[in-house]
């Protein structure tokens, strides 16, 4: 069921009969007993972005090239514009994800079935999760028939996982999926980690109902004082309480709850998982006993040996391996809990990929017609691509008003400057930079950065001003 | 095979070989370069290195190379070289004084080198051309290098030199028409999306074009990078995602991340001491001029050997086995901080289990049953329970 759109809702407000699933949006009662939306609502997310981009304006000269071309830097550049601040992240992540696997998964609007699509992405899932966060742990849960199935238990090696997923292909969805069950199975295996490492459920809901044995808002409660992190992704419409379900365990944080509209935004919000989440200030009772620990870890070295001995883990005849620090265990790859002592062992480099969340890249800035004339570039500093050239000063000055931007997003000249080492780069550049890299090269290519000095430059006059 | 009407609509693809692009990283740092001038200088190395350049554009007539100087305080593109900034000749009043010089520097910019190589008949054009333009690139590289630049830092900038080449190259992995996105629609398919396959791919990372196989080749001198640890990491990650092999030829000095970096990407590391140097030219020859093609059905120097993974400890530079890691800054310490304060994030850490003596309960001393009285003989029955720890 859709939000109800206006008139509906004028006319069931005699009702006094509170509903839980369908009508209206979390946060907005009016004093009555059904969930109302005020007049003049704020527009969905869903709508802002339908309204049409299919009016293209024309360039000066008649042509329409130069707004195709800043549309598709703008699509390129619209991931990167987000919040670059250097935030605390929980970097040790325990994870459930929960995939629905009811009878609504059988329906074709996402193609090919909801159920072969999400199986695909939950793959493509796995491998990034871990790639991303590579001492974290996840784990795999199914609504199905109104029980939940365990479909992987709660590891560190992304093969255990991908194959049980794959396996599910066979499984054919079936029954209704129950919430309730899911989040307290989901409870019970979240209730040994320790505290230092946030707990999450990511949970894909393609149905339009939640057949519970009891009541969810009980469970609601225990997650929350558990400090368990729901998020939800529905893959048919808005219901309320899932959007209470992220509320609550959220602390207020509506955010989490987003519903898929097609097939490439459902990669993208499930995608978007794989990034640490925030820790919250708000959270102080959460954050008291969430204390950060001081994690004995090992670093073992890679050994080949001449004759092959048994590995602990598996009890395979191995030429090579690694041994634990402590107990001098082989295991096989990392990272890895060692079987004997208990040891975390893991190398220096997976620590190191989750380093570019906590210093992220700053975003670049897009570079005016002036500028670029007076930065006289004429190439990528990064790929040494060319850049268009910059147009006379006189055609400037007279097309100044009448010049409409290439679109939101895009540099009218197709350079984007990082302020601190200011130099140009191309949008391809700009992309991979942020995205791939996450180092920009003309900060790491150069001791003396103009924009650095500038702004230290900036805080020393005005200190000496005030001592003045 | 179309299992319906039973056609092969895929297109044909080219089956010659995969042209190659080879990114050199010369590390130009002076200070290292100097103390190596007996055993081999670099007027002498940048001479093979360009003999090697050669071999590797003979092999196919498609294959590419980029030329990137890691110096002391900036990185800087030798080949292709770079244009120079171009300024405005308009005259609107800021650069008329300078008209004339900018002027030529426009007629120079224009061109990619300052001026044309010696038209040398027996020379290979190719071969002529990017040695023209890389040794000119270099030394304008060392006549623009200033005192106080080489007093700044003793090491080099190989972290920005590592992602120019990266920006580089995925612009070229780009710009080639992928063979891996087909626009046919398979129907036999399940899980196959009309529109191509980027939507319905398995979730594996973005496969780089068949077309071109890429690497990296870095020719180190220097020693410690300490500082340049994460923006290197950075780099080493994205060249795993973009499998683009780095290989490393040590000519001097010591670090320990180029292994591990040589490592996780899959490229070869060869360190050479003072007797061996001599033979540069051959081991850039034998080791690294095969490309990931070749590499498999070559043995590659460096596989039977284990690497050193340990990593160094944030308060003393200490290489540790077992460290203390931060939960929130992923900083590694040595031994159990004072006062329980992490030096980066400055956070207050709990310690966890660490140095907890088990609990000890006393054991109650219980009177066991006389045992049987057949085979009491082997086992004779002890009346004493164990003794209290």
């Amino acid at each position: 069921m859709a939000d109800s759109d206006h008139e509906y809702s004028e006319q069931g407000s005699d009702d006094d009969i509170p509903t839980r699933n369908g009508t209206g949006r979390a946060g907005a009662p009016r004093g009555r007993a059904m969930a109302s939306r005020p007049k003049g609502r704020a527009q969905a997310k869903w709508e802002a972005a339908a309204s049409s981009n299919w009016e293209l304006h024309e360039g000066a000269d008649g042509s329409i090239e130069g707004v195709l071309g800043g549309l598709e830097e703008a699509g390129k550049r619209k991931r990167l514009l987000k919040d670059t601040t250097p935030l605390q992240r929980g970097i040790i992540r325990h994870t459930l994800l929960i995939l629905d696997l009811s009878i609504a998964m059988i329906e074709k609007d996402l193609r090919p079935t909801r159920h072969l699509l999400t199986i695909n992405y939950t793959v493509g899932f796995i491998r990034e999760f871990f790639e991303q966060n590579p001492i974290s742990q996840l784990g795999i849960l199914g609504m199905r028939d109104g029980i939940a199935i365990r479909v992987s238990d709660m590891s560190g090696n992304p093969n255990d996982h991908i194959n049980a997923v794959k396996a599910l292909r066979g499984m054919d969805p079936k029954g209704s999926p129950s919430l309730q069950n899911a989040l307290e199975m989901a409870r019970a295996a979240l209730y040994h980690t320790p505290s230092h490492g946030t707990r999450e459920v990511v949970i894909v809901l393609g149905a339009l109902l939640t057949s519970d044995p009891g009541d969810i808002h009980d469970t609601i409660k225990s997650c929350i004082k558990d400090r368990i992190r729901v998020s939800i992704i529905g893959l048919a419409a808005q219901m309320h309480i899932c959007a209470e379900i992220c509320r609550k365990t959220n602390a207020g944080d509506e955010n989490s709850y987003n519903v898929a509209v097609d097939e490439v935004d459902y990669r993208e919000l499930l995608m978007s998982i794989t990034t640490p989440p925030v820790v919250r200030s708000t959270d102080t009772e959460a954050q008291r006993r969430n204390q950060a620990a001081l994690l004995m870890m090992g670093f073992p070295s890679r050994i080949v040996e001449e004759k092959p001995t048994l590995c602990a883990c598996h009890g395979n005849l191995t030429r090579g391996g690694y041994l634990c620090s402590r107990c001098k265990a082989k295991v096989c790859n990392l990272p890895a809990t060692c079987p004997t002592c208990d040891l975390t062992l893991i190398l220096s480099t997976h620590l190191a990929r989750s380093y570019h969340h906590l210093f992220p890249l700053r975003n670049w800035v897009e570079v005016s017609w002036a500028r670029a004339r007076q930065k006289g570039s004429t190439q990528c500093y990064g790929c040494l691509a060319p850049f268009p050239h910059v147009p006379a000063a006189e055609e400037r000055s007279e097309h100044n008003g009448t010049r409409a931007k290439r679109a939101e997003g895009a540099s009218e000249s197709s350079r984007y400057e990082c302020e601190t080492c200011q130099n140009h780069f191309c949008i391809d550049c700009d992309v991979f930079s942020h995205e791939v890299v996450h180092n920009c090269p003309g900060c790491q290519s150069s001791a003396h950065l103009p924009g650095a000095e500038e702004e230290a430059n900036g805080v020393e006059g005005e200190s000496d001003a005030m001592a003045t | 095979m179309n299992i319906v009407d039973a056609t092969d609509r895929t297109e044909k693809l080219d089956e010659g070989e995969a042209p190659s692009l080879l990114t050199i990283i010369l590390d130009t740092n002076p200070h290292a370069w100097a103390l190596l001038t007996e055993s081999l200088s670099l007027s002498k190395a940048v001479a093979n290195l360009l003999i090697f350049i050669n071999a590797h554009i003979a092999i196919n007539h498609a294959n590419r190379v980029a030329v990137i100087a890691s110096h002391a305080e900036r990185a800087v593109w030798l080949f292709p070289a770079p244009a120079r900034p171009r300024y405005e000749s308009h005259a609107d009043g800021v650069h008329s004084d300078g008209e004339d010089s900018e002027m030529q520097d426009r007629e120079a910019a224009n061109s990619d080198t300052p001026s044309q190589p010696r038209d040398d008949a027996n020379k290979y054009r190719p071969f002529a051309h990017i040695e023209h333009v890389l040794l000119s690139s270099l030394r304008q590289l060392i006549d623009t290098t200033t005192t106080d630049a080489l007093s700044s830092t003793p090491s080099t900038m190989i972290a920005g030199a590592l992602t120019l080449a990266l920006t580089y190259l995925s612009k070229q992995i780009q710009a080639l028409p992928s063979a891996m996105t087909s626009a046919q629609f398979n129907y036999s398919d399940a899980t196959a999306v009309a529109g191509g396959n980027e939507l319905s791919a398995d979730g594996s990372r973005n496969q780089p074009s068949m077309d071109l196989s890429s690497r990296i080749l870095i020719l180190s001198v220097s020693g410690d990078l300490a500082n340049q640890y994460i923006p290197i990491m950075n780099s080493i990650f994205a060249c795993q995602r973009l499998t683009i092999p780095i290989d490393i030829l040590k000519l001097a000095g010591d670090t320990v991340f180029l292994q591990q970096a040589a490592d996780a990407t899959g490229g070869i590391y060869m360190a050479l001491d003072n007797n061996s140097r001599a033979g540069f030219l051959q081991y850039l020859m034998f080791a690294y001029l095969a490309d990931q093609a070749g590499r498999e059905h070559l043995i590659m120097p460096g596989e039977g050997e284990g690497v050193d993974f340990r990593a160094a400890c944030f308060c003393h530079r200490r290489i540790v086995d077992i460290g203390f890691v931060c939960s929130i800054c992923l900083s590694i310490f040595c031994e159990p901080l004072q006062d329980n304060l992490c030096l980066t994030c400055g956070s207050h850490l709990s310690m966890g289990n660490y140095g907890q003596k088990p609990v000890v309960v006393p054991k109650r001393k219980k009177k066991k049953k006389r045992a049987l009285a057949d085979g009491g003989a082997d086992t004779p029955a002890s009346e004493r329970s164990t003794p209290a720890p």
